[in-house]
């Protein structure tokens, strides 16, 4: 006849004051279950639209923080000074987040609208919508002009994101080595449309430009040769994309052949740099040449060539973005920062956050009463049961065994109580929560800011584009597993608290002073 | 026969009303094994604090208690509650929701004291010896008269093999036909058994029918005579 056998007799054999404790632990357990189904299902929804965005942070440029700097300065020195401070993605600092073990592939790239030369870009298929390049010049004249059909992403390393993630994927040669871009080589990569478009095969060499008519006019005026505005490029490998452009899209009409990207050409950064650095000096000495008073230095005009809008790492785990710009922001610059595009992702999610933080705060609520309840009851309770402590404590029961009597008493009426509750707390739960979700983004809706609920981008877009619709397709209250233990584990933590002070009552109990006044 | 308890010096005494009540004074005595003994006196002589400090269910201020020659408080007060000792009381102190078998299983599992492995057929063996029957062993001691409850805790006290039972006013809650049984019981136990027992009474009936009356008269033993 041990604590446990005396604990169920005890609940069978006293089944009022157990029926009144396990409607008790029932009233818990349905409004913790909902509590808690409401927080976590609002934790799943914005863990599960996590997961289905890219795990992409990008270095880039602060210009929001240099604004403010700059407006709070009052001195025109000051302000000339901050103007002409160049703001830079700090290479180091870019190469030592990618030893970061959670950075699984990352851009260092520059991108550059490119004109092709002997060979044709892929049609969008907007072309008869279109109307002709042609702009009006000083004169008053039409001029019709060569448009950009090209665009270049030239990496500073061997890996893309795009190829790590799939959106890319070389079907012919090879992708340019890290050998090609320390030695500059002019080689090139270019998707399969292109090279179909124009049979074009890998080990063929291409032209291509980022120079436009109005350069290469003045090249021409200044004698000069027009080839060094151009880059034979070799092709070493054609990729597939997964990504082209959306025929439905309002801009569509008026995209230029560029914006396809089945027009993106891929090669080193280097040759790039190598290529662009060429064209910067002609274009300096020809504006030394009608400017000689300029006050400016070559060094000004090459120290941005190699400079990245931004950089941008691809994680491993979208659940480690936040993790990693924590981790890593106070490793960049003044007028830099690492983004993971949160604050828009935050407030699509202040409706469920603003639902967890209510629903957790009832949660506590009714534990805590809970706690106060169970505590009084027991207590209450015990001084109907000095007598029998008394006759236990008598033939030798120690207290730790009449405690432990009474808590198996009440683990087995709260499990009891909380199992009730996840019956009918998971027939409630996902009504309720609808209802409440329903209310709290007609509110936020009626009374929030008009924000527009989307992630924009700048350059090339590596953040997946969420709305608040999409992450509150993902909001389902439900109990889960997971819930259901939670329930019992925090049931338990219930009991053990309530238990506390009944316990110290029954260790100030002397059976001698019981039983004398029972007799 | 040897002495099973003995009480060397013991004092014990409280403060009541600002002034101090002296209950028992320097009290010595040896109890003997195999002896039925009862403990008279008036009341507030200090009879059932005696019983509760032999009992382990209180600490004496000051002198010893040994068992079997060995101080009660060396292994402590439970020990000597739950291996040594069976207490009766005059409200019987059953556990009022478990049946008399298994009041009585209750203190067969909480001894350390060895026990035949069949705990149920001991204990209704042991039930059967006091004239409970097997029927009324499985029903909830509420339910039962007040002398066969007061059977069911001598049972118990008996239960945990111990040889020492203590009783306070055992038989005050009974009828005089019912008081009969129940001493005729304790003089079982001591003489068949070898049981010691130590009763505290009112009842002169009682008194006249144990080996031994011990007469405590403001905290001093008196008379101590067969």
């Amino acid at each position: 006849m041990n604590a446990f056998n005396r604990a169920w007799r005890y609940i069978t054999r006293k089944p009022t004051k157990s029926i009144l404790l396990i409607i008790t632990f029932f009233l818990i357990g349905n409004l913790v279950i909902l509590g808690l189904g409401i927080s976590q299902a609002a934790d799943n929804a914005k863990v599960l639209t996590r997961k289905q965005m890219r795990a992409v942070v990008s270095y880039e440029i602060d210009y929001d923080a240099y604004w403010k700097y700059i407006n709070t300065l009052t001195d025109q020195d000051e302000i000339d000074a901050a103007y002409s401070k160049s703001i830079r993605i700090d290479k180091d600092v870019a190469l030592k987040l990618t030893e970061d073990e959670r950075v699984k592939a990352f851009n260092y790239m520059v991108n550059s609208i490119a004109y092709s030369d002997g060979f044709e870009n892929v049609p969008l298929g907007n072309e008869s919508n279109r109307q002709n390049s042609t702009y009006i010049n000083e004169n008053g004249e039409e001029v019709t002009y060569k448009e950009p059909n090209l665009m270049i992403y030239a990496n500073m390393y061997d890996n893309m994101i795009e190829l790590e993630e799939g959106t890319f994927e070389v079907v012919e040669g090879r992708f340019y080595t890290q050998s090609d871009i320390d030695n500059a080589n002019k080689v090139v990569v270019i998707t399969k449309e292109l090279a179909d478009q124009n049979a074009l095969r890998v080990g063929d060499t291409i032209r291509v430009s980022t120079a436009g008519d109005y350069l290469i006019n003045q090249l021409k005026t200044e004698g000069l040769d027009t080839n060094i505005a151009y880059m034979d490029l070799e092709i070493c490998g054609i990729y597939t994309t997964l990504e082209d452009v959306d025929p439905n899209a309002e801009n569509f009409q008026w995209m230029s052949p560029y914006e396809s990207p089945k027009n993106i050409i891929l090669m080193p950064m280097t040759s790039y740099i190598e290529y662009i650095e060429q064209i910067t000096r002609v274009q300096y000495d020809i504006m030394m040449k009608e400017n000689p008073g300029a006050e400016t230095s070559l060094d000004d005009w090459l120290q941005n060539l190699e400079q990245p809008s931004k950089v941008v790492y691809l994680l491993s785990d979208p659940l480690e973005v936040d993790s990693f710009v924590e981790d890593h922001q106070n490793d960049v610059s003044e007028f830099t920062r690492l983004n993971a595009n949160n604050e828009t992702f935050k407030k699509l999610a202040r409706p469920l956050d603003t639902m967890s933080f209510f629903a957790n705060i009832v949660v506590w609520i009714v534990i805590i009463n809970a706690i106060v309840i169970i505590s009084l009851v027991t207590a209450l309770t015990l001084k109907t049961r000095e007598y029998e402590i008394g006759v236990l404590l008598s033939i030798g029961v120690s207290k730790i065994k009449v405690i432990l009597q009474l808590f198996v008493e009440l683990i087995l009426i709260a499990l009891l109580g909380f199992t009730l509750a996840v019956v009918s707390g998971s027939l409630m739960a996902s009504k309720v929560g609808d209802m409440v979700l329903d209310y709290q983004t007609t509110s936020d809706a009626q009374y929030g800011e008009s924000e527009e609920n989307y992630y924009y981008t700048f350059g090339a877009d590596y953040f997946t584009q969420v709305t608040q619709d999409d992450l509150l397709r993902e909001y389902h209250v439900s109990v889960s597993p997971l819930l259901i233990g939670e329930i019992y584990i925090l049931g338990t933590g219930v009991v053990l608290i309530a238990i506390l002070i009944p316990s110290i009552m029954i260790m100030r109990l002397n059976p001698k002073q019981i039983l004398l006044e029972q007799n | 026969m040897s002495a099973i308890l003995t009480l060397d010096n013991i004092n014990y005494g409280y403060i009541d009303g600002g002034y101090r009540r002296e209950i028992l004074k320097d009290l010595s005595y040896q109890f003997k094994e195999g002896t039925f003994y009862t403990i008279l006196g008036p009341s507030g002589s200090g009879k059932t604090t005696l019983l509760s400090i032999m009992a382990g269910l209180d600490k004496q201020e000051s002198g010893n208690i040994y068992y079997d020659g060995e101080n009660i408080e060396t292994k402590g007060l439970y020990d000597y509650r739950r291996n040594k000792v069976g207490v009766v009381f005059q409200s019987y102190n059953l556990i009022n929701y478990l049946t008399g078998l298994e009041n009585i299983l209750l203190a067969m599992t909480e001894t350390d004291n060895k026990l035949p492995k069949n705990h149920k057929e001991v204990a209704y063996a042991l039930l059967n010896l006091v004239g409970i029957v097997e029927s009324k062993a499985d029903r909830i001691v509420t339910r039962l008269s007040g002398g066969e409850q007061q059977r069911i805790a001598i049972a118990r006290a008996i239960a945990s093999n111990v040889d020492l039972i203590f009783a306070d006013e055992p038989t005050g809650n009974l009828d005089t036909a019912t008081e009969q049984e129940i001493i005729k019981l304790f003089q079982m136990l001591a003489e068949k058994y070898g049981k010691t027992i130590i009763v505290v009474t009112h009842s002169n009936e009682v008194s006249q029918l144990s080996d031994r009356r011990i007469l405590l008269r403001n905290g001093i033993l008196m008379i101590s005579h067969k």
